[in-house]
C-alpha cells in the first residue's frame, strides 16, 4: 500500500450527508492541514465558511476589468471623433460626450463580465484536461449522490497512514489513495 | 412566537415626538418666512411646499410600491421590512391631505405663471399644442382636481387592501389563500402604481413646463420614490435591530439584500435620468431642449453635477463593495445621504422653473421639516400599531432563522 509520496495526489474520503462533510470539513481545518479539498454534487451552505476560505480575487479583477473597458470605450470614441477622424455631425461638438455613453456602458458591462468569467477560470487553473482526483475509483459518485474530501499530499502535515487513519476518525467511509500520475 | 413578543420598541415612540418636534421647527420656520419675504411669501412657500409634497408623497408610494414587490417576489429582505413598508404606506391619507394646500390655494402660484398653462393663450405664440392643450385645460382647475381625486383613490384603495390583507394574514396565519391574492394584486398593482404615477407626475411637476413634454418622467419620479422608500427602510430597520424584539434578528444576509436593492435602484435612476438626457440632447429640438438650457447653466449647472456625482458615482462605489452592502454601520449612512441627494434632485427638477438662483431657501428647510416630520410622526405611530415582525406571514421563521457558521 506504501508507495513512493511523490505518487500519490492525496488521500480521500466519503461521506453519504452534506452535514457530515461540513461538519467534516471543519474538523480538518482545525487538525492543521489548509491544502484539501471537498467535491460535491451541488453547492453546499456554510461550506466554503468551514473550509477557512478567505477573499479571492475575483471582485478586483471584475473591478480592473469593468474600468477598462469603461475608460477604454470612452477613450476610443473621443480617439476617433477628436483625433483621428474628426466630423461635423449635425454641428454638434467633437466631442459629444452624452453620444458616447451608451458604448462607455456597453463595453464596461462585457469587459467586468468577461473579467469576472475568464479571472475566475484563471485563478481555479482551469481549463485543466485531466485531474489526479478522477483516479479514485468511486469518484463518479460526487456528481450524483456522495461528499468527499481529498486531503492533499502537498500539505505539510499529510503522512499516508496518519491522514487515512484520521479521516476515517471523522467516519469517512471508503478511504483511500488517490494516485498522481 | 405571539404579537405580544413582536411589539415596536420604546424607541419608536421617541421617533415619533421627535417627528412632532422637527414639524413644529419646520412650521414655526414657515411662520418666520413670512415677515422675511413679505409679499413674495406664497409664491416662496408654495415653491418649497411641492419639493416637500413631492418627497413625502414619495415615501409613502415607494413603499408601496416595494411593499408589492415583496408580495410578488417575498424574498427574506422583504419580509423583515414588511411592517415599516406598510406603516409607511398608511401615511398615504395624510399626504393626501398635504396635497389640499396646492389644490386650494397653490394653484395660481405654481402653474399660473407667465409661462404657466393657466395662464396659456388659447392661439397664437406661447399656445399650448393640442394635446397638451386638451389633457391640461379640459375642466381647467377641476380636470386637475378630479385627476387628483382618481389618482389617489386608486393608491388609497391599494394601500388599504394591502394593509387590510395582511392584518387577516396575522389572524389566520395557515390561510394558503390569501398568500395567493397577495401575489395575485401586486402584479398588476405595480403597474397600476407606475401607470398613475406617471400622470401625476406629469400633472403636479412636469406642467410646471407646460410646453415641454417627456416621456420617461413618470418612471424618473417612480424610481426616485422607491430609491427614498428603500434608503428610508435600510435606516428604520438597523433603528429597530437596535433594540428587542428585533435585536439579533437583522444579519447581514437580509442588509445584503437591500444594499443590493439599492444599488440596482441607484444605477435604474441614472439610467432613467441619462435616457432622458440623451434623446432630447440627441433631438437639439427648441420645444424640448428648454428643459436642460434652464437646468445645465449657471448655478444649476453646478447642482446638476453635484446631483450626477453625489446622486449617482459616490454611491455606486460605495455600494459595489460587498463588505459595505452588509455593514450595519456604513449601509444606513449612505441610505440616510441618499434621501438626502432626492430633496437635491426635487430642487433641481422643479425649482428652475421659477428662478435662476440656484440656492436653498429658509422656506425649502421650513416645508420639508414641516411635512417630513409630521409623516415621521405618523408613520411611528403606524409602525406602533402592529407587531413589528409580519408573524402570519409563511416564510416568516426561515426568514429570521440563523444559519450555523
Amino acid at each position: 500500500m506504501i508507495q513512493h509520496r511523490s505518487h500519490i495526489y492525496g488521500v480521500i474520503g466519503e461521506f453519504e450527508s452534506p452535514e457530515q462533510l461540513v461538519h467534516a470539513a471543519a474538523k480538518i481545518r482545525e487538525e492543521g492541514y489548509r491544502y484539501y479539498e471537498c467535491y460535491t454534487p451541488f453547492p453546499l451552505e456554510g461550506l466554503p465558511e468551514a473550509m477557512g476560505m478567505r477573499r479571492n480575487m475575483v471582485p478586483l479583477i471584475t473591478l480592473i476589468g469593468g474600468l477598462v473597458g469603461g475608460l477604454g470605450g470612452f477613450g476610443f470614441q473621443y480617439w476617433v471623433n477628436v483625433i483621428s477622424y474628426p466630423m461635423n455631425i449635425a454641428g454638434r461638438p467633437l466631442n459629444s460626450w452624452p453620444a458616447f455613453i451608451p458604448v462607455t456602458f456597453e463595453l464596461t458591462i462585457l469587459c467586468a463580465s468577461l473579467s469576472a468569467v475568464f479571472g475566475m477560470l484563471a485563478l481555479n487553473g482551469l481549463p485543466q484536461p485531466h485531474h489526479p482526483i478522477f483516479n479514485a475509483p468511486r469518484f463518479s459518485h460526487a456528481s450524483s449522490d456522495r461528499f468527499f474530501v481529498c486531503i492533499q499530499a502537498r500539505d505539510k502535515k499529510f503522512h499516508l497512514e496518519a491522514t487515512a487513519r484520521f479521516l476515517q476518525g471523522l467516519s469517512a467511509h471508503h478511504v483511500s489513495e488517490v494516485q498522481d500520475d | 412566537m405571539t404579537a405580544q413578543d413582536y411589539i415596536a420598541p420604546e424607541s419608536v415612540g421617541r421617533l415619533q415626538q421627535r417627528g412632532l418636534g422637527a414639524a413644529i421647527v419646520g412650521l414655526v420656520a414657515c411662520g418666520i418666512g413670512y415677515f422675511i419675504y413679505g409679499d413674495k411669501y406664497a409664491g416662496q412657500f408654495f415653491h418649497s411646499y411641492l419639493i416637500a409634497f413631492m418627497f413625502v408623497l414619495g415615501l409613502s408610494l415607494g413603499s408601496l410600491g416595494l411593499l408589492m414587490l415583496q408580495h410578488l417576489t417575498s424574498g427574506h429582505w422583504g419580509i423583515m421590512i414588511r411592517r415599516p413598508l406598510e406603516s409607511a404606506t398608511r401615511v398615504l391619507p395624510v399626504v393626501a391631505v398635504f396635497f389640499l394646500p396646492i389644490a386650494l390655494f397653490g394653484m395660481q402660484h405654481l402653474y399660473g405663471g407667465p409661462d404657466g398653462w393657466l395662464n396659456a393663450p388659447p392661439n397664437g405664440e406661447g399656445q399650448l399644442s393640442d394635446l397638451q392643450k386638451s389633457y391640461l385645460k379640459t375642466g381647467g382647475p377641476l380636470g386637475f382636481y378630479g385627476r387628483a381625486v382618481i389618482y389617489f383613490l386608486i393608491w388609497l384603495a391599494l394601500v388599504f387592501i394591502f394593509n387590510q390583507w395582511s392584518k387577516d394574514q396575522d389572524a389566520h396565519r395557515e390561510d394558503r389563500k390569501l398568500r395567493r391574492r397577495f401575489k395575485m394584486l401586486a402584479g398588476p398593482g405595480i403597474i397600476l402604481y407606475v401607470f398613475v404615477m406617471t400622470f401625476a407626475a406629469i400633472d403636479w411637476v412636469m406642467s410646471l413646463s407646460p410646453h415641454w413634454a417627456s416621456t420617461i418622467y413618470g418612471f424618473l419620479f417612480v424610481i426616485g420614490q422607491i430609491i427614498s422608500s428603500m434608503s428610508l427602510m435600510i435606516v428604520v430597520l438597523i433603528f429597530l435591530s437596535r433594540t428587542a424584539p428585533m435585536e439579533g434578528l437583522v444579519q447581514s444576509r437580509h442588509l445584503h439584500d437591500l444594499g443590493k436593492l439599492l444599488f440596482a435602484f441607484v444605477m435604474l435612476w441614472a439610467y432613467f435620468s441619462f435616457s432622458q438626457l440623451l434623446i432630447i440632447w440627441s433631438g437639439n429640438l427648441p420645444e424640448e431642449i428648454s428643459f436642460y438650457r434652464s437646468r445645465l447653466y449657471g448655478g444649476w449647472g453646478f447642482v446638476a453635477v453635484f446631483v450626477l456625482i453625489f446622486h449617482f458615482f459616490v454611491p455606486f462605489f460605495f455600494l459595489l463593495p460587498r463588505d459595505v452592502k452588509r455593514s450595519a454601520k456604513l449601509l444606513p449612512k449612505i441610505a440616510m445621504w441618499l434621501i438626502f441627494m432626492r430633496l437635491v434632485d426635487l430642487f433641481w427638477l422643479t425649482r428652475p422653473e421659477f428662478t435662476r438662483v440656484a440656492v436653498p431657501n429658509l422656506m425649502d428647510l421650513g416645508a420639508i421639516l414641516a411635512l417630513a416630520g409630521i409623516w415621521l410622526a405618523v408613520f411611528a405611530w403606524n409602525l406602533k400599531a402592529q407587531p413589528v415582525l409580519p408573524l402570519g406571514d409563511p416564510k416568516l421563521e426561515e426568514a429570521i432563522a440563523v444559519h450555523e457558521h
